[in-house]
Parts: structure tokens; sequence; C-alpha cells
């Protein structure tokens, strides 16, 4: 996908001012999923299923050699066609290969972020393949032509009338048609994709080394339809999505849907061991392909290798105060929220990203939620340490930060300064030509600051308390 | 070098100075209540139904279910004694009866096989399954530790079909089954 991180926070300032209802509609679901999640994790002992999971993530990532190469060996034993991929480029080899040689005009799509990464629609489409995405969220922003704004909820940027208008306007539908009614509209659409589709399309949500099982978690039934209908079937896995043993899969699984959606399990959990037994309903060729795309320089950085923890729940996004107001669009590329904010600079280098660690307010709410206890905020600040270092950071900034450190050192010019904001606000001209604060006002309403400060307020008040 | 050496050298590379983290054991845990009453509660939480039946009682169910409809579609593993309705596609059957593995009370979770048949249980809009009563475990990962063979498929249900994609609102049915019916027999 085109990646457009360089252009936060300017990007979610045009957002909130062109489409206000964004907000509502992202902090609603985002504030749901964080409720849900928050009752799931008060049922366990939250504290020691995250520290386990934590501690698996790092022995699997610490050994990763070696289990990559079980995961490959075993997978051929099971029949798997085993394939590697730095990136696009063998990614989209691959699928010519496949979509060449098995005559595919139809592909059905589970959701998967890692295809969104490796542009498999875009390709697909240039191969005269009709590509349907299947999860019901990722189908709409498809017929929208616009990418995924959540890992887990792909459309909760879009409220409610805005989708009827889009069935309206696609299928007919009347413009005050209930959910229920536009749910079927696209399960008739997909159903038919389903049936006649030869290439099944899913990312992993797990890949067992031990075993060489893909498990994949999800609500609808399109991941189990997607990889059980087609006769071809090609997942696409991070490297870092292994587990050792298949008895992790009961900590991971349960864990993660508890973190994402504040389920028990996901509804529907596909354990892929391979292609159709003879006789059997199912794929005749399954596909594995290990990609890499930036992930083993994460896995080098001696900080930031931790975010390789990832499981992708989205648990960070719904608590976090920054994404809640815009969701995933203006972060530009396909991890948003805090994650992204921390995996972004290192799966596209610093230099494309680096404004995205400012979408923090460093309140730790990501950490705390994070099923796999990535530091996010620490995280947060070493990629503002190394924007700084390598003059990434805008140079009004490094001055603007001395002067605020000499400011706040002494209580006189403190005072004094203090003084002087009173005059504000000050006349827009000025305020558009300050840079220091064109940054702040930029997407905010005027700076308006209370008639007296805080020092003056609370003499009076000690005075008022004690006598005086 | 080929991608896969690339990639493997990279990886051992980064690694070369890293310590290596250990691998913890998972705890067995025990659920404070009976597993078979622990599923059918849970069951009925996530929207789907659950029921303690003898054979009898099963075939009655069936029946119900089945009442009017014109035939059904039945997985490879069902016993012949739930054969009474005229056979269907998956493709065109409006009920689906599966043959489950085993299921979890933990998670309210029935483990459904490729060997079974995919169709029959992602297909028609509603989905009976039966489950023999020893086959409930406590946990996932009792059940998980238990299995010694995996089929080409395994597939984990524990509810109906359900997406909120659209406006926040939850909707059953949108790609599988909306409807899931369960019979543990005894």
């Amino acid at each position: 996908m085109r990646v457009k991180a360089k252009l936060y926070p300017k990007e979610a300032a045009r957002l909130l001012q062109e489409k206000p209802s964004v907000r509502a509609s992202v902090t609603g679901a985002t504030l749901h999923f964080e409720r849900n999640r928050l009752r799931a994790y008060g049922e366990i002992d939250a504290e020691a299923w995250r520290e386990r999971a934590r501690r698996i993530k790092d022995h699997v990532l610490t050994h990763l050699d070696h289990y990559l190469e079980l995961a490959e060996k075993r997978l051929r034993e099971n029949g798997v066609q085993v394939h590697w991929a730095e990136g696009p480029e063998e990614a989209h080899r691959l699928l010519r290969e496949v979509v060449a040689r098995h005559g595919v005009k139809r592909a059905v799509k589970a959701k998967s972020m890692l295809t969104e990464e490796l542009g498999v629609n875009p390709l697909l489409e240039s191969l005269g393949v009709e590509v349907y995405e299947t999860d019901l969220g990722e189908y709409l922003i498809q017929l929208l032509g616009e990418p995924p704004s959540h890992i887990v909820g792909p459309a909760i940027h879009l409220s409610l009338p805005e989708i009827q208008r889009l069935f309206h306007d696609r299928f007919g539908t009347p413009l005050d048609a209930a959910p229920e009614a536009l749910a079927q509209v696209a399960r008739g659409v997909l159903r038919e994709a389903f049936l006649t589709a030869e290439l099944g399309i899913s990312g992993a949500n797990f890949l067992v080394a031990e075993t060489g099982t893909l498990a994949v978690m999800e609500n609808e039934g399109n991941i189990r339809l997607s990889t059980s209908l087609p006769r071809v079937h090609v997942a696409f896995v991070g490297i870092e999505k292994l587990l050792p043993r298949f008895q992790d899969l009961a900590l991971f699984l349960p864990l993660t849907a508890r973190a994402a959606t504040g389920q028990r399990l996901a509804t529907f959990v596909s354990l892929i061991q391979g292609s159709a037994q003879p006789g059997e309903e199912g794929p005749e060729e399954v596909h594995v392909v290990l990609v890499d795309h930036g992930r083993t320089a994460l896995l080098a950085d001696p900080e930031a290798w931790e975010v390789l923890r990832c499981v992708r729940c989205g648990a960070c996004l719904n608590a976090c105060p920054v994404y809640r107001q815009t969701g995933g669009h203006p972060y530009g590329y396909v991890y948003s929220g805090p994650i992204g904010a921390v995996l972004d600079p290192g799966l596209l280098g610093l230099e494309e990203a680096h404004p995205l660690p400012h979408a923090s307010t460093l309140c730790g709410a990501c950490q705390e939620a994070c099923p796999v206890k990535i530091p996010i905020p620490k995280l947060l600040l070493a990629w503002r340490h190394r924007a700084v270092e390598q003059g990434l950071a805008p140079t009004w900034e490094k001055g603007a930060m001395r002067a605020f450190a000499q400011v706040m050192g002494s209580p006189a010019l403190y005072r004094l300064f203090s003084k002087a904001l009173r005059g504000l606000p000050l006349p827009q001209a000025l305020q558009d030509h300050l840079p220091l604060l064109r940054a702040w006002t930029e997407g905010r309403g005027p700076l308006k600051p209370s008639p007296r400060p805080f020092h003056e307020l609370w003499r009076e008040i000690k005075e008022e308390t004690h006598g005086g | 070098m080929e991608v896969r050496a690339r990639i493997l050298a990279r990886i051992r590379k980064a690694l070369k100075e890293r310590p290596k983290a250990l691998l913890p054991e998972h705890p067995h845990l025990r659920l404070g209540e009976e597993p078979l009453d622990l599923f059918l509660r849970r069951l009925a939480e996530n929207g789907a139904e659950g029921h303690l039946l003898n054979q009898e009682g099963a075939v009655g169910l069936l029946k119900e279910l089945a009442h009017g409809l014109p035939g059904v579609a039945y997985g490879k593993g069902v016993p012949t004694s739930f054969r009474l309705f005229p056979e269907l596609p998956p493709e065109a059957a409006p009920l689906g009866v599966s043959w489950a593995l085993f299921a979890v009370a933990e998670t309210c979770t029935l483990a459904l096989s490729s060997e079974d048949g995919r169709k029959a249980q992602l297909l028609p809009p509603t989905h009976l399954v039966l489950v023999e009563r020893e086959r409930v475990y406590s946990t996932l990962l009792e059940a998980f530790s238990e299995q010694k063979a995996l089929p080409s498929a395994l597939g984990l249900h524990s509810g109906p079909s359900k997406s909120a994609d659209i406006g926040q609102v939850m909707v059953k049915g949108v790609h599988g089954p909306g409807r899931l019916v369960v019979a543990v027999l005894t």
C-alpha cells in the first residue's frame, strides 16, 4: 500500500475537519471493544496469562531460526508447499504462478494485515482476477476503495447511514435497511464468490512449529470458507507468528480473543494441517509463504525487537485516547494506533514514519492492555529519541525544547512568561506565522489561556483556607 | 544467496548477542464447575442452544429441526440412526448435522474434523452438532494435550456466525450458520 505516515498529524487534522462523523464512530466502537476486554481480563488471572504469553513469544523470537526451520520441515511433511519471501516481489511471483497454473479467475480473501503490506489485491487485480474480501467489514471498505482503519474492525470508522448509502448505491437496498438485511445482501454476493473461487487467500494468527499447524481466528465463518472451498489455499505468514508447541494455542487463542473482542475464544478457529485427504472436502493444494518484510531488521534492533511479540489483537488501539479520535487512516500505513507507532518505524524505516511515535500522550493505557506486555510507551520514547538524533525532528522543536527547559527551570522566568501569555488569544495572523504556535494550533482550536495563572489562584486559595 | 538462506542468516546475526529466553510450561487449571454444566451454560451465553439428551431425545430434536424441510446435509461421522431425512448437498440444505470430535467447556467449543466434511459444518444456515458426553473436556489445554493426530483441518466452533461490522450492530449468520444447536449425547 502507499505509505503516507509522514503526513501525520496533518492527515489527522484534515480528517477531523472533513469527516467529523469518524470520531464518533471510532470512539464508540473502540470503547465498546475496551469494555469487553476489561470484562474478559477480569474473568481470568490476566497478569499470569500475559506474563506466560510474553515469555513464550520471547522464547520463540530468541530461537527464531530453529523454529522456522522446524515449522518448514513439519509443513512439508504435511504436504504443504513452503515459500520464503523478503517482501512483495517474491509474494507476487508465487501468486502469478498459482494464478497461471490453476487458471484462477476469482479469489476469496480472509482478512489479513500482511496481505495489505504486500499489496496482494492490486497484484491479483492486475492479473485479471476478481478479488473478494470476505470479512464483512473488509468487504465494505473494499467497495469504498479504502484501507482498513483498525486491525480487528477494519470498518469501524463507518457509520450505519454511510453503509446504508453504500448498499443503496451499489445494490439498490432501501436507505433505511436494517443491518441484518444489509448483511444478508453481502452474504448472498459473497456466498456465490465462495462457491466459484479457485483461490483462497488468508493470513495466520499463529503457526505452530512442532506440528506445522496454521491457526486462524474469526467470527463470521468467512475464513473457514475461504480456506475450505477453493481448490488452492495460499496463506501469508509473518516470520514472527510462530509458536513452539500445539499446547501453546490453548493460551494464545483465548488470550488473543479476550484482548481483541472480549470473547473467550473467537467464534471460529481454523487449525489447518494441510491439503485435503483423498475423498475429503478441502483444498487440493496449500501454500504457506513465510514473509520477512522488515521483521528481521526489527529483530536485530536491541530495543524495538520486543514489538515482534505483537499478536495483532488491536487492544492497544482501543485503549488509546489518541487513536480513538481518528481511527487508523491518518497514520498512513497498515498498522495504526500505539502498535503502529512503534512497529511502522521499524518496518518502514524511521525516515518514513517518524511522526507516528508522537501520536501518543504516553499515558500507558496501551501497555496495560497488551496481552504480550509490549512496553509501548518506552519504545515510543526510544523512536522519538532516535528521530532527534538522526535529525528527523523539526528544527524548531529543538530550540523550543531548550527554551521550555529554561523557562521551567526558573520561577521568575516562568511567572514572566505566564503573565505574557495572558495577552492571548494572539491575533490569528501571528498564530499562523509563528511555527511553534502553528504546530500546536493546526487541527486544534485557538489557544485560550485562563485569565489568571494557576500560581496566583493557588496563593489565594491557600490564604483563604488558612485564614492567611 | 536464495531468500530462505538470506532471511535465516539475518536472524542468526540478529540473535548472536541476544540472551536466550526459556520456554515456560502451562499450568493445568481446574474449573470450579462441572464441565458439562459450564459447557451448556456458556453455549447459551454465546447465543447457541445446548441440550443434554439420550439417543431418543436427540433424534427427537433432529426431527423438530428438520420438520418441514426438504432434506438435511450430514457429516460422514453421523450415525445411521440420525439419517432419517433425505440427504441434500450442503450447498442446498437448510440444515447441516455434524459429529464433533470433542468439545471444550471453558470456551464452549465444538471441534469439527475435516474428515466429517467441512461443507455441512459451514454452508447450511442451521447447524446441529452431536457430541458424546465423555468427549467434553474441561479446558482447551486438556483437550489440546490429548490430541494425537490432527486432521487436515480442525474447525473450532463456539457459537453462531456473527459480525458487528455494520454500524456496530450484532448480526447473526453472516457467512457460517446463524443458528448453532448442540446435542450432548448421554
